[in-house]
């Protein structure tokens, strides 16, 4: 009987993706390579090839240790183990993850899902080789070197070019096209393997390994790889280092006694792929491709929900394409508009225990950091000391207390934090040529610009979409820097028709996106509208669409929404649609005018604050 | 074992900033912006070795100075009549984790003392071994907001003050600060920003030999750390006597009145916010001039470390593009 075999694939035996084996051993020959990161779409092969890389290290004697999603600070870095020392009257402490990886391999998969500020720990530790312990009185350090084997689909999450730049090697793997190939992967798959077991690659690892201290680098190699990166206009010095050790690691794999420019050659693509300045490749037309066939299909997806509520009869005046007068087709760029300071804009609290950092709400807050605000009875993370010592304190006569203190379970009392905590906000920009009408656009991102002022005193991570003629899209992806947030608001163009649908699906689509990375994320989105809808993605009526995102959008959890309406209200032309679409939402409703504070102090500040930005916003514009 | 310093490929900048410092601790430290990967940490880990002493109160775990501020056992101790003894340390550089809790950089209750003998005692936290000495914080626009509120309270009071766990105690916290950032990654607050009296800027090497300069010293240090460390201690040696030479002549270097207009001068064309541009701007000029062996500020010593105190300081609002700012510093630069 067939039946499908559980990860016990040898490394040997993996079909195919060359690239991806010699990194691995490449790595496992020479530490100073800076470990493999394999990106490819699901179900190539990424976590199979680690899991059969694993027994290779065992054999090795080399430690593997995974690091799981849900890691916490404590558990990666080791810290001490409270209630034991509690129990024991002396410090107990636990080893970190990072630790027990010594001299091995560190392994992460979906590296790109993973919370960046465990990310920054894990390559601090790694860029230090040891791990500096400084938490609840304790100081010690210990040796953590390791090589980090990551994986990611990059159709998940973007990943920081930062910690990019950390890996040695990059390793792309893609799902083979040969038919031959794939059958033979079914097979494997399906059958115990009897074929060739490892036993041959870790010899010539073993033999590798113990080869590379006799061989050097000959200084014309050196000059040879630093014309290669000079030439791919690479960015810093670690690509260097690494293509010299990776070109060693692999002379001595192919059992050169000295290291050849054909050696340079082969390993060069492993180790420059992701250092290369995005920039200069524009995407394939595969991935074009790719691109497309995505939307459609999400658009036909669209369809077929719009089409199940399609009988609602809209209330509102037909506006379709007899709105597209020429005059709005016409594309401007407008300066950005006086700012003022942001009125206070509460938003509710929620009951979630997070790991949080920012400014806007205050949230209860799990693991280390934030504020101690209370001692609890409930179990927590961190013990609150003195609370527990004065829970203890009346029962030591009565528990006979002789040398040092006796603590209970019961006398346990734990640490209740609190913090604030930063939003993501989602600026939803109406760019049509109806904002152009009267120069509504420049009050608009003179109100953007305040809101994005007040984002970054609270450390909000902030996006941007911008929806006008036929599509929305995300002109700023979420970022913490409010200065690229600034040069893109400047950029920002006004024409062309209002698809405001498609400026919410693609909201929906990028807080799906985050959700996943980081679920406890609280979304603020501002839409900055005037409501006039009149391009649909699907046949509908555009405001029925609209109603129907805007119900999808309400029932996600942890998001607040903010309805800036940009209309301007004169007596005549007035249809207040912003006003309906923040009733669908449940939003809080302003007028741009009703968004400035009217504390006297803060405008005084404010002045005093502005002026030298404001002329430099004027002299620019001049310009 | 740790990659020497003078065997750091050019970088001459950053060095720069990192040697005044340690000449002229009162500059008040250094932010070391740059690209990834172009010996930022390594350069301050490997400034270590080349720090002086300094005097310090024997036997008090704040390293406090003769001179004081004390910290509040060093008080008591002379209170009751305790005589000041004096001890040499070596100057340290202390890092700051990222990871790092609230507890661990101001201190707090002696967990052990507390469970053994019900005593409340102060455990010294980051701060305490921070103070007279570096304080390293790699990456620092990534480190917590609520840490970083606390390093601005002591650093702007030169004080720290514990008041938790029911403790309350006071230490002297003067530090040198020194941090590294990478700016495509977030920026740092300019309230913080201010605390680094100068900041310097690395980039990477364009040229083709110093690049396959750095790959060999790389490798030879690989290789065999201990002989590349001797091949360098001469090197090292001389710039540690240099550095020595240079804060004991500090307070002889002539400051004129020329000397002072012209800093006043660049700092009021700027138009910027306090003054601390300006005591600054002099007291690295001060350093500088120690440090190349000269008596008197020249106009070149300005004009050297000048973009140094002033390059991080141009911009005062969040969203300003302070292009046309460093324009101006560099025709200032010039006409002076």
């Amino acid at each position: 009987m067939q039946h499908l075999k559980e990860y016990k694939i040898n490394f040997s035996d993996f079909v195919s993706q060359e690239n991806a084996k010699l990194a691995l051993v490449l790595n496992a020959i020479e530490p100073a390579c800076g470990g493999v990161l394999i990106t490819g779409k699901k179900g190539t092969g990424k976590s199979t090839i680690l899991k059969a890389f694993m027994d290779i290290a065992r054999f090795l004697h080399l430690p593997f240790v995974e690091v799981p999603m849900n890691v916490t600070e404590e558990a990666l870095l080791g810290g001490i183990d409270i209630e034991e020392t509690l129990k024991q009257g002396r410090r107990i402490y636990q080893r970190g993850l990072l630790c027990r990886a010594n001299e091995g391999f560190l392994v992460i998969e979906d590296i790109n899902i993973f919370p960046n500020d465990i990310l920054s720990l894990i390559f601090e530790v790694q860029s230090r080789g040891e791990n500096i312990i400084e938490r609840e009185g304790i100081a010690l350090k210990e040796p953590a070197k390791f090589v980090i084997l990551a994986t990611m689909n990059p159709e998940e999450a973007d990943f920081s070019p930062h910690f990019l730049d950390r890996f040695g090697m990059c390793v792309i793997m893609d799902e083979i096209k040969e038919k031959e190939k794939r059958e033979e992967i079914i097979k494997l798959n399906l059958q115990d393997s009897k074929k060739d077991d490892d036993t041959g690659i870790i010899k010539i690892i073993l033999r590798a390994r113990d080869f590379i201290k006799k061989i050097k680098v000959p200084d014309e190699i050196k000059e040879y790889i630093t014309e290669l990166t000079l030439k791919e206009a690479i960015l810093g010095h670690r690509a260097d280092v690494f293509l010299m050790y990776a070109s060693k690691a692999y002379a001595v794999y192919v059992e050169d006694k000295e290291v050849r420019r054909e050696h340079v050659d082969e390993v060069a693509p492993l180790v420059l792929i992701h250092r290369k300045r995005l920039i200069e490749n524009p995407p394939t037309e595969e991935q074009k491709e790719d691109k497309e066939r995505e939307r459609n299909s999400e658009e036909r997806e669209n369809k077929e929900e719009n089409e199940k509520k399609n009988t609602l009869s809209s209330q509102f005046p037909e506006q379709g394409n007899s709105q597209g007068r020429p005059s709005s087709e016409k594309e401007e760029v407008f300066p950005v508009g006086e700012s003022f300071n942001i009125k206070r804009i509460l938003l509710k609290r929620d009951r979630i225990l997070r790991e949080a950092f920012g400014k806007r709400t205050k949230t209860k807050i799990k693991g280390r950091g934030g504020r101690f605000v209370r001692s609890l009875i409930q179990k927590r993370d961190d013990i609150a000391i003195s609370a527990t010592v004065r829970a203890a304190a009346p029962f030591q006569s009565l528990r006979g207390r002789k040398d040092h203190l006796i603590i209970k379970e019961q006398d346990l009392r734990y640490k209740g934090k609190e913090r604030k905590m930063r939003h993501t906000v989602i600026f939803l920009v109406d760019g049509s040529g109806s904002m152009g009408v009267g120069q509504r656009m420049i009050a608009t991102k003179g109100a953007i610009l305040s809101l994005l002022v007040d984002c970054y005193q609270k450390r909000d991570k902030v996006a941007m979409i911008l929806f006008r003629r036929d599509r929305a899209e995300i002109i700023l992806p979420p970022t913490s820097s409010h200065e690229l947030a600034m040069k893109r608001l400047n950029e920002i163009p006004t024409g062309g028709r209002t698809p405001l649908s498609a400026g919410f699906l693609e909201t929906y689509k990028l807080i799906k996106r985050l959700a996943l990375k980081e679920p406890q994320n609280r979304f603020l989105i501002v839409i900055l509208t005037d409501g006039k809808a009149n391009c649909s993605i699907s046949d509908k009526n555009p405001y029925e669409e609209v109603r129907d995102l805007c119900s999808i959008l309400k029932g996600y959890p942890l998001i607040d929404f903010i309805v800036v309406d940009t209309e301007k209200k004169d007596k005549f032309m007035r249809m207040d649609l912003a006003k309906k679409i923040a009733e669908w939402l449940g939003a809080k409703y302003f007028q741009i005018e009703d968004l400035e504070s009217e504390n006297l102090v803060n405008i005084v500040n404010l002045n005093r604050c502005f002026t030298g930005l404001l002329n430099k916003n004027s002299m620019h514009n001049n310009t | 074992m740790i990659f020497p310093f003078t065997a750091i490929v050019d970088q001459e900048e950053m060095k720069l900033g990192l040697i005044l410092n340690v000449i002229d601790p009162s500059i008040g430290g250094v932010l070391i912006m740059g690209e990834k990967g172009t010996a930022k940490s390594t350069a301050v880990r490997a400034l270590a070795d080349l720090l002086p002493d300094i005097e310090t109160v024997k036997g008090c775990r704040f390293n406090c100075a003769i001179e004081g501020p004390f910290c509040s056992d060093c008080l008591e101790k002379f209170q009751d009549g305790g005589l000041i003894e004096k001890e040499k340390k070596k100057m340290r550089v202390v890092e700051l984790p990222l990871g790092v809790t609230e507890d661990r950089v101001v201190g707090a209750l002696d967990i052990e003392m507390a469970i053994k003998k019900g005593e409340r005692h102060f455990e010294p936290g980051i701060l305490a071994d921070a103070n007279r000495n570096f304080l390293y914080i790699d990456e620092v626009n990534l480190l917590e907001d609520h840490i970083v509120d606390l390093l601005l309270d002591s650093a702007a009071m030169g004080i720290n003050t514990v008041e938790r766990e029911g403790i309350s105690f006071v230490h002297p916290a003067r530090f040198i600060l020194v941090g590294t950032m990478n700016p495509e990654e977030g920026e740092l607050r300019p309230q913080l920003l201010d605390r680094f009296g100068v900041c310097v800027q690395v980039n990477s090497l364009r040229e083709k030999d110093l690049r396959v300069e750095v790959l060999k010293r790389r490798s030879e240090f690989d290789d065999d750390p201990e002989r590349f460390y001797q091949k360098w201690e001469i090197e090292q040696q001389s710039l540690a006597k240099k550095i020595v030479n240079a804060k004991r002549n500090l307070k002889n270097v002539i400051i004129s009145d020329e000397t002072l207009f012209k800093v006043v001068e660049i700092t009021s064309e700027l138009d910027l916010d306090g003054h601390r541009a300006d005591i600054i701007m002099l007291k690295a000029a001060r350093a500088y001039s120690a440090y190349s062996g000269k008596e008197e500020i020249t106009r070149e010593d300005i004009k050297t470390v000048a973009p140094f105190a002033l390059r991080h300081r141009l911009k005062r609002l969040p969203f300003e593009d302070i292009s046309t700012e460093t324009e101006k510093l560099h025709a200032t630069l010039e006409r002076i």
